[in-house]
């Protein structure tokens, strides 16, 4: 970057882009206040990584990435709260499987929430979020190819999970 | 000709180019078939395409807001800190980057904000006992009695993690809702709950007058101080349910 104007330029952007960054993060993490945490430690990053951003690629994907890699470290560098989580989820999934007898179809926000984490990824950022393959490829660092294929598999999976009006075909 | 089931998601998502895009759309009118299972990611699309936006119109919190601006936060309010991590700075300085927050803690410990007790006595939940030690009391003591962890009773309270201690009895992490939001470590003694460690939760420099929800999370100078008293691993659900079932006494040592 080249003047204090344009950093205070991509700083609105970042603010701009908040929003949607906390919807990411609650992809990553359950708990609003913890995927919060990770938003802020991935801003605070990029602020300090702007010379990083390659200005031909989206900020937005470039921010996801940021995000996401916060996480990661996050849940590598506690060990014991990635338990804590754990028992957390172990009571939830208890209390809604009583739920689930009752509603017929599953929301959208709790079937994505059931599939395995590379596929949620997948999804949320190209059905949720509208990244183009090549860009939710980059932001997850896999080829564009395992890309589709985590998306193909997890759209399936909603597909049967939200049953779908058309999804009587093979 | 047969279309990939891959190929028709990319059709529906846009991701094709011209030709292709063309070829779909002939096969599409050719065979109901095809335009079915185009429809069908179509729907799928639309269906997610809401999904988790009710965080859109949620309003950002300041704490974000000001982290994008490169304005520090500086979020960690008064941290009152009490035996466990002193002794674990001082006992186990070898283990590094992981205590830090405890060495970090402990440096805070005569910066104990007079506001932050006077509200501890106010609120009635902690309490100074006989000895000078702080005791959980009325809600909380009866949430660290009562409740699983991560239980999420619309409580004053929550416990977050249980474990057994070195000295043999149960711990248990909290947190604290309100506008003094806290974190702590209690460990049972006797009939009480003895607070080992607390402090107060980060604090949104523009809201600093809303409520709170507990923190998910403990922070960093309790969970410093659990891993200074903890033998072995957290109990797991079983485990907790078992502890509670006989008072949170600290059984004989295996």
């Amino acid at each position: 970057m080249s003047t204090n104007e344009s950093v205070q330029n991509i700083q609105e952007q970042i603010v701009a882009l908040l929003p949607r960054l906390r919807r990411f993060a609650r992809n990553l993490v359950r708990n609003p206040h913890d995927a919060d945490d990770v938003v802020q430690i991935a801003v605070e990053r990029a602020l300090l990584r702007l010379d990083q951003w390659r200005r031909d690629a989206r900020l937005d994907s470039w921010l996801f990435k940021i995000v996401r890699n916060a996480w990661i470290d996050e849940v590598r560098a506690r060990g014991r709260r990635a338990k804590i989580f754990m028992l957390e989820e172990a009571g939830e999934q208890i209390g809604e499987s009583s739920m689930e007898r009752e509603i017929d179809r599953w929301s959208a926000e709790t079937a994505l929430i059931r599939l395995p984490e590379d596929q949620r990824l997948a999804v949320s950022l190209v059905l949720v979020e509208g990244l183009s393959y090549k860009d939710a490829a980059e932001v997850l660092e896999v080829p564009l190819g395992t890309l589709t294929s985590r998306l193909a598999r997890g759209r399936e999976a909603l597909q049967a999970m939200l049953r779908l009006p058309e999804g009587e075909s093979s | 000709m047969t279309i990939s089931d891959e190929t028709l998601m990319a059709y529906a998502d846009g991701e094709l180019d011209a030709a292709t895009r063309a070829s779909i759309e002939a096969a599409m009118q050719e065979d109901p078939e095809v335009a079915k299972r185009v429809a069908r990611h179509r729907a799928l699309r639309e269906a997610m395409r809401g999904a988790f936006s009710a965080v859109l119109e949620e309003p950002v919190p300041e704490r974000l807001i000001a982290a994008a601006r490169g304005q520090s936060t500086a979020p960690k309010g008064a941290v009152v800190e009490l035996a466990f991590a002193r002794e674990a700075a001082r006992r186990k300085p070898s283990l590094g980057v992981r205590w830090q927050p405890a060495a970090m803690a402990a440096s805070l410990l005569l910066g104990v904000g007079l506001g932050f007790l006077a509200w501890q006595s106010r609120s009635g939940l902690i309490q100074s006992g006989p000895g000078g030690e702080l005791v959980a009391k009325a809600a909380l003591a009866e949430v660290l009695s009562t409740q699983l962890s991560g239980d999420r009773a619309p409580a004053l309270a929550m416990a977050h993690l249980s474990f057994r201690a070195k000295s043999g009895g149960y711990c248990r992490t909290f947190s604290l809702t309100g506008t003094d939001a806290s974190s702590g470590l209690a460990c049972r003694e006797g009939n009480d709950w003895k607070i080992k460690a607390w402090a107060e939760s980060p604090r949104d420099a523009a809201n600093s007058g809303n409520f709170r929800t507990a923190a998910s999370e403990d922070s960093p100078a309790v969970r410093a101080a659990v891993e200074a008293s903890i033998d072995g691993e957290p109990l797991d659900h079983a485990g907790e349910i078992a502890a509670r079932q006989a008072g949170w006494a600290a059984a004989a040592k295996r």
